[in-house]
């Protein structure tokens, strides 16, 4: 394997891997953004993305396209309910519903635990087979993830930047006092955009599922990853994330492929603090007022 | 930001109590989620088994004493912090007479001065010299480590497959680096270099970077051996994504159901695997029967060894008529030989390797995965596959 195809394949590994990072970090992000609040339970709503995706797609054997759809349905009402129930009341104290959240994961990953057990269930492939470009060599599988993944990230975006609720939703993020008196009613934005945040993870697992398989810890790695990316992309910021999980699987990619694992997670954390040093708001993020 | 739960399974099984019986803890300490969950829960299953057994039998006869036997069964996670809080749950609250368990070299390091000081025999699966050392009188093991296997195995495949350069990947653990010794100096014995070689953390998922690494270098042969049952699946399966024609050999640690589910029969095709013992055995089919029907699924290939196991100590403990003197049982269990159980007969050995008679033997085969299933294409000793 020459020099070019090898950058050629960790490009492509990279792509897929940060494509993953940037949607699970959009909606971790999107939270952040609106609601100040660290959902630690993000992770796991990427692993009961993937039991949905599982159930419907490996059990019920329905079509891809409807497994997505009901995947964003199930997890988006489920996740409004909770922000509804569970975070609304805590809403005044930050830290307090940044604790909800952490409850509220370990609730999520031991019921699966409990309903599905331990063992990772493997799921088959939506797209099978290899392609070939020379001596590269992708699957299917991975490039339908980074197609599918770009898919939903521009819809998301322009939904955002086009759509009323859209523009409401970046409104509170910007200045919730300065969004209630242009008449946005809050109260609707908060349950809406968690529910999408979590639905847009909950995809993320789906799309993941037939490429690493389903167990109930599926979400802890993705869910560190986003850390990483929403702090390197700047808090709150979305162009920030998608940037942010592009750059992170690149590096990932290109270091283990090229220095070994070890290496590569030594160097994803050495890069991360030294453009924090250089940009301690992040990539894209801005200075609070 | 760790979330795990020390998961406590205390089952009673309370069959067959007689009146007068006095009770008896056995517990377990095994990686019953996460990676290793395979095999800790056969470990589990088989210790279940063996209880099962005794209490539908009337209990378990020492001396003039007839117990009931009760588990207290913890999950270790694969992690040597959770194996030790385990450990000393089960020596100083539960007391358990002996442990099934722990799985894998890095828990068992961490935790058998703790055994040894109190003098509770341990069944382990894990692979460091440490278990069988001299210091440590009580720790057993019931499944041959690749120390022991590995070159009569790969001596057979790599001059059945022709393997020249041999890629592999282990955990970056005491598991892990004892095992990528093991393997590397048996390919260097039998003629082929076995020098890429890299190591990943436990829980990743996404091997296609460091497998593009090792393809880079020009192997024809992957290793499977080290990663826990659903790894190596996902490792053979990103191997194919890849474009990866050539041999993929698992020389230790029986995974085969595991990779076949995740990586499916197709990726599978053509794969060299270990077998713990000869599946074809009328009383292995049986004990594989009954194991699944008790549990459904599949049945992982430790669960027949450590049942064996267990049942020696039981052995043991009626011989010395003793469950208290570890000392007298370990020599009542000493005496044993040509030991009947599920998968075939069972000996101690060691002596000429670690100075102790504390690992089981039982001879085991290499498989070849056809059409989905794998078939015993030679039987081994401690000298050769044929």
């Amino acid at each position: 394997m020459d020099l070019l195809t090898l950058l050629v394949q960790s490009g492509v590994n990279g792509l897929v891997i940060g494509t993953m990072y940037a949607l699970m970090a959009i909606g971790f992000t999107l939270v952040f953004g609106i609601m100040r609040v660290v959902n630690f339970a993000h992770g796991e709503f990427y692993m009961i993305g993937s039991f949905v995706a599982f159930i419907t797609y490996a059990q019920w054997h329905l079509p891809f396209a409807m497994t997505l759809l009901i995947t964003i349905a199930v997890v988006g009402i489920a996740g409004a309910l909770i922000e509804w129930l569970l975070i609304r009341p805590l809403r005044a104290d930050e830290l307090t519903g940044m604790i909800a959240t952490l409850g509220i994961s370990v609730v999520l990953q031991n019921s699966a635990l409990m309903y599905f057990g331990a063992s990772p269930r493997p799921m088959p492939d939506v797209v099978s087979g290899l392609v070939r470009f020379g001596p590269v060599v992708f699957s299917w599988s991975r490039i339908f993830v980074i197609v599918a993944a770009a898919l939903v990230i521009g819809a998301f975006w322009l939904f955002m930047q086009k759509s009323r609720t859209g523009r409401a939703m970046r409104a509170v993020a910007q200045d919730r006092e300065a969004a209630l008196i242009q008449g946005i009613d809050v109260e609707r934005i908060f349950p809406f955009a968690f529910g999408m945040s979590v639905a847009l993870a909950a995809v993320a697992g789906a799309l993941m599922a037939p490429v690493f398989s389903v167990s109930p810890f599926v979400g802890i790695t993705p869910m560190l990853k986003a850390f990483i990316v929403v702090i390197l992309g700047g808090l709150g910021s979305i162009p920030g994330a998608v940037l942010g999980g592009l750059l992170l699987g690149m590096i990932e990619s290109f270091g283990a492929t090229l220095f070994g694992a070890l290496v590569a997670d030594m160097l994803q954390l050495a890069l991360v603090i030294a453009i924090l040093l250089v940009r301690p708001t992040g990539l894209m993020g801005r200075k609070e007022a | 930001m760790k979330k795990t739960l020390l998961c406590l399974t205390v089952s009673a099984l309370a069959l067959g109590t007689a009146a007068g019986a006095e009770t008896m803890t056995v517990g377990l300490v095994a990686p019953l989620s996460g990676g290793g969950a395979a095999w800790g829960t056969a470990m589990k299953g088989a210790l279940e088994l063996a209880v099962e057994d005794i209490n539908n039998a009337g209990g378990l006869k020492v001396g003039d004493t007839t117990y009931d036997i009760r588990i207290a069964a913890y999950d270790s996670h694969y992690n040597p912090n959770d194996a030790v809080t385990a450990v000393n749950r089960l020596v100083f609250e539960d007391e358990a007479t002996f442990i099934v368990g722990p799985l894998g070299s890095a828990p068992l390091a961490a935790l058998v001065p703790t055994t040894t000081e109190n003098k509770k025999i341990t069944i382990t699966g894990g692979f460091t010299p440490i278990a069988m050392a001299e210091e440590h009188p009580y720790s057993f093991r019931a499944v041959l480590p690749t120390q022991i296997y590995a070159n009569p195995q790969i001596s057979y495949v790599v001059t059945e497959l022709g393997a020249q350069k041999v890629g592999s990947l282990f955990p970056n653990d005491e598991t892990g680096q004892t095992m990528s010794n093991d393997i590397a100096s048996a390919y260097q014995n039998a003629g082929a270099d076995a020098s890429a070689v890299d190591y990943y953390e436990r829980g990743r998922v996404d091997f296609v970077p460091l497998l593009t690494r090792l393809l880079a270098q020009g192997i024809d042969t992957f290793e499977l051996d080290g990663s826990p049952p659903q790894t190596a699946g996902l490792l053979v399966r990103q191997l194919r994504e890849l474009g990866f024609t050539g041999n993929i050999v698992r020389t230790g640690g029986d995974a085969t159901d595991d990779i076949l589910a995740v990586a499916g029969a197709e990726a599978s095709e053509g794969l060299y695997v270990h077998m713990e013992y000869d599946g074809s055995l009328p009383s292995a089919q049986a004990y594989q029967t009954r194991y699944i029907d008790a549990y459904g699924g599949t049945m992982n290939a430790f669960s027949p060894l450590f049942y064996t196991t267990i049942n020696m100590i039981f052995e043991g403990m009626k011989a010395a008529g003793t469950i208290d003197d570890t000392d007298a049982i370990i020599a009542e269990m000493g005496k044993l030989s040509d030991f009947d159980g599920p998968a075939g007969k069972a000996n101690w050995m060691g002596q000429e390797i670690w100075g102790t008679m504390r690992q089981q033997y039982i001879p085991y085969a290499i498989g070849k995965v056809s059409g989905g299933k794998p078939e015993v294409i030679a039987t081994c000793d401690l000298e050769k596959c044929e």
